[in-house]
C-alpha cells in the first residue's frame, strides 16, 4: 500500500504543501483546510503531520464511515459520517482534521499532489507492504 | 503521629507516600496527595518521605456511578 | 412467524400525519400526545416559558405529567402518563454522552412522580422526527405498538396482540419490521419491556439501538421506579421511532464550533487518559466493584457489610474476559467513553431460553453488585445470566437485587420459610433460587409474584401475614419512599445517607454520590459543608437530566490538570464544557451559576409534585437504619474496632466492658441524631422549611411560583 512519507530534516517549512492540499480539495489556499500540516517548533525545526494510514480511526468510528480501500488508503464515506469527530480526538498522529465549515472530518489520502511540488523532497509517496 | 484527611495516623521512620497509601488501603487510581498543602506528583510517591507531624491529604477524585 | 407475516397482523387503530419540520437550536418546539383509550394522536406546541422554566428532558416530563394528572391519580389509572423526553442538547454527536432520554411517570412503587434515565437512540430520533417529548396517556384495549415515522411524518397506533413481549426478541423483530432496509436499521429505535413487567411493580423499559458492528439490536434500560409496569398496564408492547439519518447538525445549533471544540477536547482526553484512570473503554463501569470493595462500601448480604473476600471473583477482570470489545461501545454516536459493553453468544443455563446463545448487554456495576454481592453471590456467570433475563423480562436489576437481598435476610432470620417461598431456600448466595424467583416473576406465579411487590409492600405483608417484627423489617428493608436502594453502602458517610434519603424520587445515586468526598477525603466535615454538597451536586446532576446528557463523561474521565484546580470534585473544566454545549446549541448565554438555577427550578417543582401527590415532606426523607449504621450484633462485631473508636472519639462513650447491644443502641442514637441535623442543614440550604417544603420565597426567587404550585405548597406552610 502507499502512504505519504517524510524526511523531516529536509523540510524548510515553506508550507507550499498545505496550500496545494487545501486548494485541491477545498478550492482555497487555507492551511486550516489542509490534510497535511507543517508545525513549526519553538526552536525553528518543523514537523510534518499527515496520515500514516494506520486505521485507528476506523476502529473508533461509531458509524463505520471509515474504511480502507484496496490500495490501503483509509477513506471516509461522507454520507455515513455522523460528524462526531471521535476520529479527530483519537488519531495518534493528530492527522485527522476538522473545520467548522464542514460536518465531516478530512485526512490525507496519499494522492501525492503535494509531494510532486515539494522543493526539497521532504515529503514523498512510498510503497509499504 | 500525622494527620491523614484530618484523622490521626501513626507515623513511622521512612514512611513514603506509597507506603501510606498501601497502609490506608487507598487503591483508587487517581488520588491527589498533598503534604502540608503541597501537591506530590504521582511518580514521586515512592521516593517522597512524609515527615512526622505532617498534614497529609489524600483526595480521591471519584464521584460514583 | 416471519416478520412480514407479523407486520400484516398489525391492525391500524389510528393514524396522524404531520410535517416533520426542523429542529431549531436544540428544540423541535412541539411535543407528541398519544391517548390510547381514545386512539387519539395530537401535537402540542412548546412555549417559550416551558423552555425557560423546564429546559427539556425530565423538566418537560414533569411539566406534561403535572398537567395530565391530578393529586388523586393512581399509577394504574388511565390518566397516568409515560413521558419520554430527550432535552435540547440530546442528539449532538460531537460530545460524549449526549444521547440520553428521560422517562417520567407516576410510579407503582412510590405512588408519586418518578424519573429514570436511559441511553439508546430513541430520544434523539424522536426529536429529529419532530418532537421534544412523547406523552402517552390512556390505556389500550388490546396490546398496541405506537410507531412514529419521522421520515414520512406519520404516527400510528397499531394493534399488535401477536407480537412477543420479551425484549430481546421483540426489539430484533420490530427493528427488522420498521427499518426500510439494512442500512436504515440504525435509524430505528424501540422501547419495550418484558413479561415480568406485567406481574411485578419493578418493570423497566428497554431502549434499543442498532449496533452495526455486531449486526445486532442492543438495549439500554430505564430501570428505576417501575415504569415498565405502567407501560404494560397501558397495554403497550412497544414504541417505535424511525428517524432521519443522523448528521452532526440536526439540532441546528446556534454555534456548532463550541460543540466541535468541546467534543474534540474530550475525545482527546479519553484517548490519552482513560487507560490510566477508570479504563471505561475496556471494562465499562465494572471497574467500580473492586474500588467499592477496597473501601468497604460494596453492599454485601443486604447491605450488612461493605466488602467480601470473594468480591475479586466479580471484579472487572472477571467480566472483561467475557466482553467482546469494539472500538465503539457507546449507546449514542460519539460517545468515546464507550461503557456500553456486551457479551456475545452467552449460553443460557436456565429458563425458557436455556441452551440458546444470546447477546447480553452489560453487566454494569450496579447490576454486578445488585444481583451479585448484595445477595452474597459472587459468580460472574450467574450475574450475566441474571442480567440477561432481567433485561428481556423487563425487570430493574437494582430493585431485583435489593429485594432478593431483603428476602434472603428475612429467610435466614426465619421470618419467611420454605413453606412461604414454595420450597426455595433463599439463603444468601443461593443464585439458583434467586434465578427461579426471577423466572417466576416472568410467569407471574409463585413466590416471584410476591417478591415483585417490592421491599415496602413485602415488609407490610410479612408483618400482617407472618407476624414479623415491624421494627426489624423497617431497619433492614432497604427502601425509601417505596423505591429500593441502588447499590452503594452509605453507612459510614452521613452525606451519602442524605444523598439517598433527601432525594425527590427515592434512593438512587444519580442525585448525589458523596461517599468519597465525605467518608474518605473528609472534605465536607461540617453539617454546612455537607448541606452545600447536597445542594450543589444534586442540582448539577439534575441538569444532565434536563438536557439529555449522561453523567459519566463529567467525572469518569478528568483532565490531566484537574487535580490542581480549586475544586477538583466539581471537574471545573468539564462544567465549562457543559456551559459551552448549552450555549452552543441554544444560542443562549448562560453561566455555570445559571446552570444550577435551571436545575433548582425543576428540582423544586418535582418536590412540590411529590407534595401534591401526598408525599415529599420530612417524614418521607427518613431512611432505614441499615443505611446509617449496624442494625445487628453480627454487623457491629464485624467492624467492632471502627465502631468502638467512634463511640470513644465522636460520641464520648467508653465502650470498655459494654455489651454489643448497649453499644449498638448508643451508636444508633448518635447517628440518628446526626441524620436529623443533616436534614435541617440541607433543607435550610435548599430554601425549604424544616418539613422539607419549598418556601414561597424560594419558589418566587426561581420564578416557579405558578398559582397551582403555590396552592399545593400553601397547605404545608
Amino acid at each position: 500500500m502507499k502512504r505519504l512519507a517524510q524526511k523531516v530534516e529536509f523540510c524548510t517549512a515553506c508550507q507550499l504543501c498545505e496550500d496545494l492540499c487545501s486548494k485541491t480539495y477545498f478550492k482555497e489556499e487555507n492551511r486550516e483546510k489542509s490534510s497535511i500540516r507543517i508545525e513549526i517548533g519553538e526552536k525553528g525545526g518543523s514537523s510534518i503531520i499527515a496520515c500514516t494510514q494506520c486505521g485507528v480511526c476506523m476502529e473508533i468510528c461509531p458509524a463505520q464511515a471509515i474504511y480502507q480501500d484496496k490500495n490501503g488508503i483509509i477513506r471516509i464515506k461522507k454520507e455515513l459520517c455522523v460528524g462526531c469527530f471521535a476520529c479527530v480526538g483519537f488519531c495518534p498522529e493528530g492527522a485527522m482534521f476538522q473545520h467548522h465549515e464542514y460536518l465531516e472530518p478530512f485526512k490525507c489520502v496519499a494522492c501525492g499532489i503535494c509531494t510532486k511540488q515539494c522543493p526539497t523532497g521532504a515529503i514523498f509517496i512510498e510503497e509499504v507492504s | 503521629m500525622i494527620k491523614v484527611n484530618g484523622e490521626d495516623f501513626p507515623w513511622e521512620e521512612g514512611l513514603t507516600v506509597k507506603k501510606l497509601l498501601e497502609k490506608k488501603g487507598y487503591t483508587f487510581p487517581t488520588i491527589v496527595v498533598l503534604i502540608n498543602g503541597l501537591s506530590v506528583p504521582e511518580n514521586e510517591y515512592v521516593s517522597t518521605i512524609i515527615p512526622d507531624g505532617a498534614d497529609v491529604k489524600a483526595i480521591h477524585l471519584v464521584a460514583g456511578g | 412467524m416471519s416478520v412480514e407475516k407479523l407486520k400484516e397482523k398489525h391492525r391500524l387503530l389510528a393514524q396522524f400525519q404531520y410535517i416533520p419540520g426542523k429542529v431549531e437550536k436544540g428544540y423541535a418546539n412541539r411535543t407528541l400526545y398519544v391517548n390510547l383509550s381514545e386512539n387519539r394522536i395530537a401535537e402540542k406546541p412548546v412555549s417559550q416559558e416551558m423552555k425557560e422554566k423546564f429546559i427539556g428532558g425530565r423538566g418537560f416530563g414533569l411539566k406534561l405529567l403535572w398537567d395530565g394528572v391530578t393529586g388523586n391519580t393512581k399509577w394504574d389509572d388511565p390518566e397516568n402518563e409515560i413521558i419520554i423526553a430527550p432535552g435540547p442538547i440530546a442528539g449532538i454527536t460531537q460530545y460524549p454522552g449526549a444521547g440520553k432520554s428521560y422517562v417520567v411517570s407516576l410510579s407503582p412503587l412510590t405512588h408519586t412522580v418518578i424519573d429514570s434515565n436511559v441511553g439508546g437512540y430513541f430520544g434523539s430520533l424522536l426529536k429529529f422526527s419532530g418532537f421534544d417529548a412523547l406523552e402517552i396517556q390512556g390505556k389500550a384495549e388490546q396490546d398496541v405498538i405506537v410507531f412514529i415515522d419521522g421520515v414520512n411524518g406519520t404516527v400510528a397506533i397499531e394493534e399488535a396482540s401477536q407480537a412477543v413481549v420479551n425484549s430481546h426478541i421483540l426489539v430484533e423483530q420490530l427493528t427488522e419490521m420498521y427499518a426500510a432496509n439494512e442500512e436504515d436499521k440504525v435509524n430505528v429505535s424501540v422501547v419495550s419491556t418484558g413479561a415480568a413487567a406485567e406481574h411485578t411493580l419493578i418493570g423497566m423499559l428497554n431502549f434499543s439501538f442498532y449496533d452495526k458492528r455486531r449486526k445486532a439490536v442492543r438495549i439500554k434500560q430505564a430501570g428505576r421506579g417501575g415504569i415498565g409496569t405502567v407501560f404494560r398496564n397501558k397495554k403497550i408492547k412497544a414504541l417505535v421511532v424511525r428517524g432521519p439519518r443522523i448528521k452532526g447538525d440536526l439540532n441546528h445549533p446556534a454555534d456548532k464550533t463550541l460543540l466541535d471544540k468541546a467534543g474534540i477536547k474530550l475525545h482527546k482526553e479519553i484517548a490519552t487518559l482513560d487507560n490510566s484512570q477508570n479504563k471505561m473503554r475496556i471494562g465499562g463501569t465494572t471497574y467500580l466493584t473492586k474500588i467499592m470493595n477496597d473501601y468497604d462500601i460494596l453492599p454485601v448480604n443486604n447491605f450488612k457489610f461493605g466488602s467480601h473476600p470473594a468480591a475479586n471473583n466479580i471484579a472487572s477482570d472477571a467480566f472483561i474476559k467475557y466482553f467482546n470489545l469494539t472500538g465503539h461501545d457507546g449507546c449514542w454516536y460519539g460517545c468515546t467513553l464507550s461503557c456500553a459493553k456486551a457479551i456475545n453468544a452467552f449460553e443460557l443455563k436456565t429458563g425458557p431460553y436455556k441452551g440458546q446463545k444470546v447477546l447480553v448487554d452489560g453487566p454494569e456495576y450496579e447490576t454486578v453488585a445488585g444481583v451479585g454481592s448484595v445477595c452474597g453471590i459472587f459468580d460472574p456467570e450467574y450475574i450475566i445470566e441474571n442480567n440477561f433475563y432481567c433485561d428481556t423480562y423487563g425487570i430493574d436489576t437494582i430493585s431485583f437485587g435489593t429485594i432478593m437481598a431483603f428476602l434472603m435476610e428475612c429467610y435466614e432470620n426465619g421470618i419467611i420459610n420454605k413453606e412461604i417461598t414454595g420450597g426455595l431456600e433463599l439463603n444468601f448466595g443461593n443464585g439458583e433460587a434467586a434465578m427461579e424467583v426471577l423466572h417466576q416473576m416472568a410467569r407471574g406465579e409463585g413466590f416471584g409474584k410476591i417478591a415483585g411487590l417490592g421491599v415496602r409492600r413485602l415488609k407490610k405483608l410479612f408483618v400482617e401475614e407472618y407476624g414479623a417484627d415491624p421494627a426489624f423489617l423497617e431497619d433492614i428493608g432497604m427502601e425509601v419512599k417505596g423505591l429500593e436502594y441502588s447499590i452503594y453502602l452509605p453507612k459510614e458517610s452521613l452525606a451519602q445517607q442524605g444523598g439517598y434519603g433527601l432525594t425527590n424520587k427515592g434512593p438512587q445515586h444519580d442525585e448525589a454520590w458523596l461517599i468519597f468526598m465525605d467518608m474518605v477525603n473528609n472534605q465536607i466535615p461540617t453539617f454546612e459543608d455537607k448541606a452545600e454538597a447536597l445542594h450543589y451536586f444534586p442540582m448539577f446532576r439534575t441538569w444532565f437530566s434536563l438536557n439529555g446528557l449522561c453523567k459519566l463523561p463529567w467525572n469518569d474521565i478528568v483532565p490531566a490538570n484537574n487535580r490542581t484546580t480549586a475544586e477538583p470534585a466539581k471537574i471545573p473544566e468539564h462544567v465549562q464544557n457543559y456551559v459551552d454545549l448549552f450555549n452552543g446549541v441554544t444560542g443562549m448565554n448562560i453561566t455555570k451559576e445559571d446552570l444550577i438555577t435551571q436545575s433548582e427550578r425543576v428540582y423544586n417543582f418535582q418536590r412540590v409534585f411529590n407534595l401534591r401527590m401526598g408525599f415529599g415532606t420530612r417524614e418521607h426523607d427518613q431512611v432505614p437504619y441499615r443505611s446509617m449504621g449496624p442494625v445487628t450484633v453480627e454487623e457491629y462485631e464485624s467492624r467492632q474496632e471502627r465502631y468502638d473508636k467512634q463511640l470513644k472519639e465522636k460520641v464520648g462513650f467508653d465502650p470498655e466492658g459494654k455489651t454489643t447491644e448497649e453499644k449498638i443502641a448508643v451508636l444508633r442514637k448518635y447517628r440518628e441524631d446526626q441524620y436529623q441535623k443533616l436534614c435541617d442543614a440541607v433543607y435550610k440550604r435548599r430554601g425549604w422549611t424544616e418539613n422539607a417544603v419549598p418556601k414561597l420565597e424560594t419558589l418566587e426567587r426561581l420564578g416557579m411560583d405558578f398559582p397551582e404550585v403555590v396552592e399545593v405548597v400553601k397547605k404545608y406552610l
